[in-house]
């Protein structure tokens, strides 16, 4: 049988080997994350998006590189998948982008502020992350999309879905009703004025101003009355 | 207890019971957040909930491990602490920074970083903290009469705990470079030098215990500390997947990683083991069953849980889902919640000269808890599994699965309810025992 000062030589060496190759994986691994992280498109002002993040415990609903909270979105790709707009928007008033829905700590950022978050979002987003996070294998709705006419504004994708669902992708449960089919309950009217100031038409309503500019209200508009 | 200074370890389990206390409540706050009841939000937001349940964990475990070693040492050692009172200083240093934390991460005074929230300032406070108590465990090891194993490996590990503090405390710019310290303090924390203390603590109990022989015991704990630190050392990689360092790591992290649960299979072994070869029937027959139960459950939070999304495969769609949060439940409960409550009931008798430990109220605590807490495991294991499928798999919004999974989280709670009466008869058991007393030294009822 095995004497205790065998173990204790097995306990020893086991520790002292591994530790060693932990620590020449460590000196590799620093050279290597420079290039991996595209660390020379790491500007100031992302860093100090990277401090406010921090400072302001996001990793506390949030996950970031599969880090953090179970409570709210993913935010690695963010920045790929809703555009700068949409965040900064998020970040002056969450209710209004998310409204009736699990709440997000309203903060009191200023405009510099709002774009280093972003500029760190953005470079949080261009990691080689070894392929996290993974493609969905089973979506389903592939079919259905391309069912719907080509050439959808990037915008649809950013900012609707996050209210809307549009051939079984986005928010399926609201607040804002499914866009299949708008061509042919709208005309190409009312879809203008309803993009340009939803309040105007129907007070009180949920959906908000989404200050859009007046091209990408017609490239909408035109995508929308397709719709049918 | 046969020397004086074993009783400071009564207030670091009372510490203990009182930070397991907020904690639980605080989960509750997120339990019911999950469900769709935030009305807390305005108050205490879901971030200031996770912090404060998370890091009272962390203190509640500390505190006790604290309380272990100020009760083991001396016993261990057949001398007193060399300097009582500094241990009692180090106790309240250690309260009042942890409450300054409490209170700070309502008020939104954090640094953001997962389970090291606690802000710099009084990371500081934290060092020096620790280096009072290292100084004392280490001075009167140092001064004993006998050098035993099990107080070397206590020692040991409480001085690598203390150590791998610090890279926690590097300043970084880099999302990656900072996450990749932030493992060495949390995976070497938990699946390396944790284990050490929480193999040491168990020896120690199943020695007095069962009566096993010291040299059998302490054998299969440098065999077992021996596969803790050659798995898990490189078993960190099972972190560096994905947060932009190298492939390698997938290989690495995978194959150690996943040699990980042969630690915790070996204790759970050994300590259903050693309870059969064991000759003597200790009276304190609800601290043999938190030892035991603290085998097995270990072994199933940590060991088979934490394999069952440790490869990159399955990792890659597991990866900051609910899935984590099961097996970090279990985990913690399991090998470090379930360690210091078992010395706690071990040690309380021998404090208070109160023999309460085989009441009707610990027998209870000891079912419902764990009974609860498995319950628990099983309802974030649904909820997570059903994440990772609409959300990674069919590719759903992230709002739209929480909201598919809500129903869920009533199963938590409910059984989060079970789990905390049993608790909750716990520390009722502890309140019982009342105060330390002063005629119970050198008594040798209860060893
Ligand atoms: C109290 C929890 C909480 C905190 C703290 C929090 N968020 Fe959020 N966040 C949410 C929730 C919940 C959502 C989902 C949308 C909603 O329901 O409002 C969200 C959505 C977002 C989104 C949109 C994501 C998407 O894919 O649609 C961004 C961007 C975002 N948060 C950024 C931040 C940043 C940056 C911080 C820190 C300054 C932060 N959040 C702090 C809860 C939180
Ligand atoms: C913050 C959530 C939100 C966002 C973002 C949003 N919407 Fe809406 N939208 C709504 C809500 C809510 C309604 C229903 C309004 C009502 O009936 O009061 C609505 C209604 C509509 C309607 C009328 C649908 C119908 O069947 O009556 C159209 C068209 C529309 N939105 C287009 C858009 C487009 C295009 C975008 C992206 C540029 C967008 N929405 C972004 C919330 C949103
Ligand atoms: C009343 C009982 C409890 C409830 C309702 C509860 C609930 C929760 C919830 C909802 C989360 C947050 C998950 C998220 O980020 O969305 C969480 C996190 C956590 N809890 Fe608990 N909890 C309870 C008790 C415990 C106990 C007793 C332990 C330890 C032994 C524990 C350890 C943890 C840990 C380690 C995390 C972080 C998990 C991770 O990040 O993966 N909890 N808990
Ligand atoms: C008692 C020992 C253990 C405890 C207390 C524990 C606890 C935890 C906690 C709290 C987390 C979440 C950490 C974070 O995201 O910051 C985690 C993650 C993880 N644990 Fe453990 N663990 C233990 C042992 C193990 C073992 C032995 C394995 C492998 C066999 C393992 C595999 C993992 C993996 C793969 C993750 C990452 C999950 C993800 O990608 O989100 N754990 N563990
Ligand atoms: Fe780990």
């Amino acid at each position: 049988m095995l004497s205790k000062k065998s173990a204790r030589t097995f306990f020893i060496a086991g520790t002292v080997i591994t530790f060693g190759c932990f620590i020449v994986l460590t000196i590799d691994t620093f050279k290597k994350i420079p290039a991996q992280t595209n660390q020379h498109n790491l500007s100031e002002s992302a860093i100090r998006g990277k401090h406010l993040f921090d400072q302001n415990n996001c990793m506390g609903c949030h996950t970031i590189m599969g880090e953090g909270a179970y409570y709210a979105p993913e935010l690695t790709k963010t920045y790929e998948k809703r555009g700068a707009k949409f965040i900064e928007m998020m970040l002056t008033d969450p209710e209004k982008m998310f409204p009736g829905k699990r709440k997000m700590v309203k903060y009191n950022f200023t405009a510099q502020e709002k774009q280093d978050l972003i500029a760190f979002l953005k470079w949080v987003g261009e990691i080689d992350l070894n392929g996290f996070p993974p493609k969905p294998d089973l979506q389903v709705s592939q079919q259905s999309v391309s069912n719907l006419p080509g050439n959808q504004p990037s915008i649809i994708q950013d900012m609707c879905m996050s209210c809307h669902s549009l051939g079984g992708q986005g928010s399926q449960e609201g607040p804002g009703p499914a866009l299949d089919g708008v061509g042919s309950k709208y005309g190409v009217e009312y879809l203008r004025r309803w993009l340009s100031n939803p309040e105007e038409v129907k007070p009180g309503t949920e959906m908000p101003n989404l200050e859009l500019d007046k091209e990408t209200i017609d490239e909408l508009v035109s995508y929308l009355s397709k719709l049918k | 207890m046969k020397y004086n200074s074993q009783k400071v370890a009564y207030w670091f389990f009372a510490l203990s019971m009182l930070l397991f206390g907020i904690q639980i409540t605080y989960g509750f706050i997120m339990g019911f957040a999950h469900m769709g009841f935030d009305v807390l939000h305005g108050w205490i937001p879901f971030n200031t909930a996770r912090a404060v349940h998370t890091n009272c964990l962390v203190m509640w475990l500390l505190s006790g491990f604290m309380g272990a070693a100020y009760f083991i040492i001396p016993d261990e050692c057949e001398r007193e602490l060399i300097n009582p009172k500094l241990a009692y200083v180090q106790l309240i240093s250690f309260a009042i920074v942890g409450v300054i934390a409490l209170i700070g991460f309502h008020f939104n005074w954090w640094e953001g970083r997962k389970f090291l929230e606690i802000p710099r300032p009084l990371d500081y406070l934290v060092v020096i903290n620790v280096l009072i108590f290292i100084y004392l465990i280490g001075g009167t090891i140092w001064k004993a009469k006998r050098y035993t194993t099990t107080s070397i490996v206590l020692f040991f590990g409480l001085l690598m705990a203390a150590l791998l503090y610090l890279p926690g405390m590097l300043n970084t710019v880099s999302q990656t470079v900072d996450s990749f310290w932030r493992w060495w303090v949390v995976h070497l924390w938990v699946e390396g030098v944790w284990e050490l203390i929480m193999g040491a603590i168990l020896s120690y109990l199943l020695i007095k215990l069962t009566g096993v022989d010291r040299e059998i015991a302490e054998k299969w704990l440098y065999v077992i500390v021996g596969f803790t630190f050659l798995s898990g050392i490189l078993g960190t990689g099972h972190h560096y997947y994905y947060i932009g360092t190298p492939k390698y790591w997938l290989i690495i992290g995978g194959v150690f990683s996943a040699l990980e649960p042969l630690a915790f299979l070996g204790m759970a072994i050994y300590a259903v083991k050693v309870k059969n070869l064991g000759e003597r029937n200790h009276p304190n027959k609800m601290a043999l069953a938190w030892s035991i139960g603290c085998a097995i459950l270990s072994f199933v939070g940590a060991g088979f849980l934490g394999f069952a999304h440790t490869l990159p495969q399955v990792n890659l769609y597991t990866h900051g889902t609910l899935v984590t949060a099961m097996h970090g439940h279990l985990a913690f409960w399991g090998a470090y919640a379930m360690i210091v409550i078992a010395l706690i009931t071990y040690a309380l008798p021998q404090l208070t000269g109160r023999k309460l430990h085989d009441s009707k109220l610990g027998v209870f605590a000891f079912w419902s808890a764990n009974i609860g807490m498995i319950m628990m495991t099983i309802a974030f294991g649904i909820a997570g599994v059903a994440q990772v499928y609409l959300e990674r798999k069919l590719g759903l919004e992230f709002l739209s699965v929480q909201s598919e999974i809500e129903v869920h989280f009533l199963g938590l709670v409910l059984a989060a309810l079970v789990f905390s009466s049993g608790c909750i008869a716990f520390i009722w058991n502890f309140v019982k025992h009342g105060m330390p007393r002063d005629t119970q030294i050198g008594s040798k009822v209860y060893e």
